[in-house]
């Protein structure tokens, strides 16, 4: 066992909670995490393992919500399809995105997702507001159904969510231990060296902030069927915002950390919510002191915690 | 004519954040995204002031005092412990900043609109060339154009002015030079938060304050910095006029496209001349 695989068991226990206690009140909150894991899990592979730090992804979550419902309120699509279209329409956005923004690269990257993103939320508000319902959002949105089973039960939605996690899981996975994640690494590591061995360092990061758009949109539709609305809100910066705060708290470039940082966020905004008002602000201080003392969030801390108690094992 | 005098007073508005914004990023190297929210307490402490003293001007004077002391604290507490790091962190600390702000401002304040008059001495409007203009719309421009004339002769001739450029360009050299440049950093972020909360506490009057006001001008700031250019303080006065301009164009001609616009500066900017509209070669603030 290393600390790896003891983040791997600390997340299948997380998600496994309403598997032990089916009807408990978990099952809501444990769905909550699987859907932002799936949306943190795309984030972390442009912000993690290449390094590039969006604060516009809200823009390709909240697209994708609107695409799954109005796709299926609307023109009467399947569920399954919708997702499909949702996951498209937000790759799509993320690749327009990363043709301007991709030009330039660190702070102005960050600024310049954030000024896109943020363009859309204004769009959205008003210019489509015959689409997309303006701040009313459009409320009613379906879940999927399949196989004549009830998906509008919240347990049974479950193992629908768990497995797209899964599936989310496994191709980020792959995707790291591929040769793309290899060379996603070396930008990471040495831009100018990557492109220097030959590495077409745009197209590269052209494509990954394309997966991780998709990612977005397939997390965000979901988020719009888990809760039967959808509204601007999920296309606010604070949305970047949020998923941000998820993968650093968690541990950015590796697996599971995100996984851990979107189930501690969740599991705050549920207790701390019904304490105070005023959780947002404490998250803020959580998060600026978590960034000051663990740069590499909980997962780092694990590893570390782990490499000490066992010296001399393989991390 | 209104136009113009709003673009203006709009645009001085922009520059007062995008000074300090500016300032801050060419010394340490760092977007602060609280920025908007500092301009926000300034507002609000604006606001504070003038109900407990009466005098718009004791808010205009207090506000940005108590937020350069909040801007201090929040380099050394936080800022400090992350230079060594990628530059990420602490734009990410300042991003948390913003939550942090802004759940205190809730709390001190509330969720209510706040309504702020301008002093009596700009409360009317004056005649100008056929059309009546606001006159605390002309004391704004007026003001801010005093402020950024301080501010150039600060940074361009006296003592400080030198030791920040100088510690923007080599802040190794300038500390192997005598200077106590961690206390440099801290001072011109003290600095920009202060200049923040001036605009907020110079635009109480004009706009409604409340929770979301910070946010609606900090995009058009970072727009003003990128145009301009960053670490570019005379670039920043040029790309606020500018966006001054045309967001006032905008709302007289096509109200619907006015972020369109701005959005269309910027991207033609970051396209055409990613180091900025108005930069020459090296930095010169």
């Amino acid at each position: 066992m290393n600390a790896q695989r003891l983040m791997a068991l600390v997340v299948a226990i997380i998600i496994s909670v309403p598997l032990m206690f089916p009807d408990g009140q978990s099952i809501g909150l444990v769905n909550a995490i699987l859907i932002w894991s799936i949306f943190a899990i795309g984030f972390d592979l442009v912000f993690g393992v290449v390094g590039m730090l969006s604060f516009g992804h809200a823009a390709f979550f909240g697209v994708g919500a609107y695409t799954l419902s109005l796709l299926t309120m609307r023109m009467g699509w399947d569920f399954i399809p919708a997702l499909g279209a949702a996951g498209v329409v937000g790759g799509a956005l993320a690749l327009v995105f990363s043709y301007f923004a991709i030009r330039v690269s660190g702070l102005f990257f960050a600024l310049l997702t954030l000024a896109l993103s943020q363009l859309i939320y204004i769009m959205a508000g008003t210019k489509l507001r015959m689409l997309t319902g303006g701040v009313d959002g459009i409320a009613g949105v379906p879940r999927p159904e399949l196989f004549g089973i009830d998906f509008y039960n919240d347990g049974n939605y479950y193992f629908f969510l768990l497995a797209l996690f899964v599936l989310a899981l496994l191709i980020s996975g792959l995707i790291r231990i591929s040769p793309l994640g290899q060379a996603l690494k070396a930008i990471k590591s040495n831009e100018v060296r990557a492109e220097q061995i030959g590495f077409n360092v745009q197209r590269l990061q052209r494509s990954v902030f394309t997966i991780s758009g998709i990612y977005a949109g397939v997390s965000g539709g979901l988020l719009a069927s888990l809760i039967f609305y959808v509204g601007p809100q999920m296309l606010h910066w604070t949305t970047s915002g949020d998923v941000v705060i998820m993968v650093l708290l968690g541990g950015m470039g590796t697996l599971f950390g995100p996984i851990l940082g979107v189930a501690i966020f969740e599991i705050m905004r549920e207790w701390l919510s019904t304490q105070t008002s005023h959780w947002y602000g404490i998250l803020g201080l959580i998060f600026i002191i978590s960034t000051i003392a663990m740069p590499k969030g909980i997962a780092g801390m694990i590893i570390q915690l782990w490499n000490r108690i066992m010296p001399g094992g393989k991390s | 004519m209104s136009t113009i005098v709003i673009g203006l007073s709009m645009g001085m508005l922009l520059f007062l954040l995008a000074a300090g914004l500016t300032l801050i990023f060419g010394m340490l190297r760092v977007i602060n995204f609280a920025h908007g929210s500092l301009y926000m307490l300034g507002a609000y402490l604006a606001f504070q002031m003038v109900n407990i003293t009466g005098s718009f001007w004791a808010g205009l004077i207090a506000a940005p005092i108590i937020a350069a002391v909040v801007g201090a604290l929040m380099e050394r507490i936080a800022l400090r412990p992350v230079y060594n790091r990628d530059h990420v962190y602490q734009l990410l600390l300042t991003f948390g900043f913003i939550l942090v702000l802004d759940e205190a401002v809730r709390i001190i304040w509330g969720l209510e609109y706040k309504q702020m008059y301008p002093p009596e001495l700009f409360s009317g409007a004056i005649e100008m060339f056929g059309s009546s203009v606001p006159s605390y719309r002309l004391f704004i421009i007026g003001f801010g154009a005093a402020v950024s004339a301080a501010l150039f002769f600060m940074l361009d001739r006296s003592r400080y002015g030198m030791i920040i450029r100088a510690a923007s360009g080599d802040p190794e050299m300038v500390r192997t030079l005598g200077i106590n440049v961690s206390l440099v950093r801290t001072g011109v972020f003290s600095f920009g938060a202060g200049l923040a909360a001036l605009g907020g506490a110079v635009a109480g009057p004009l706009f409604p304050i409340e929770l979301g006001m910070g946010f609606n001008i900090i995009i058009d700031s970072f727009i003003v910095v990128i145009i301009g250019g960053l670490g570019n303080i005379r670039g920043a006065v040029m790309a606020a006029l500018l966006i001054g301009m045309t967001r006032a164009l905008g709302y007289s001609y096509a109200p619907s496209w006015v972020d369109f616009l701005t959005f269309i500066l910027l991207i033609g900017t970051l396209i055409l001349r990613p180091e900025g509209l108005f930069s020459r070669k090296g930095r010169t603030a």
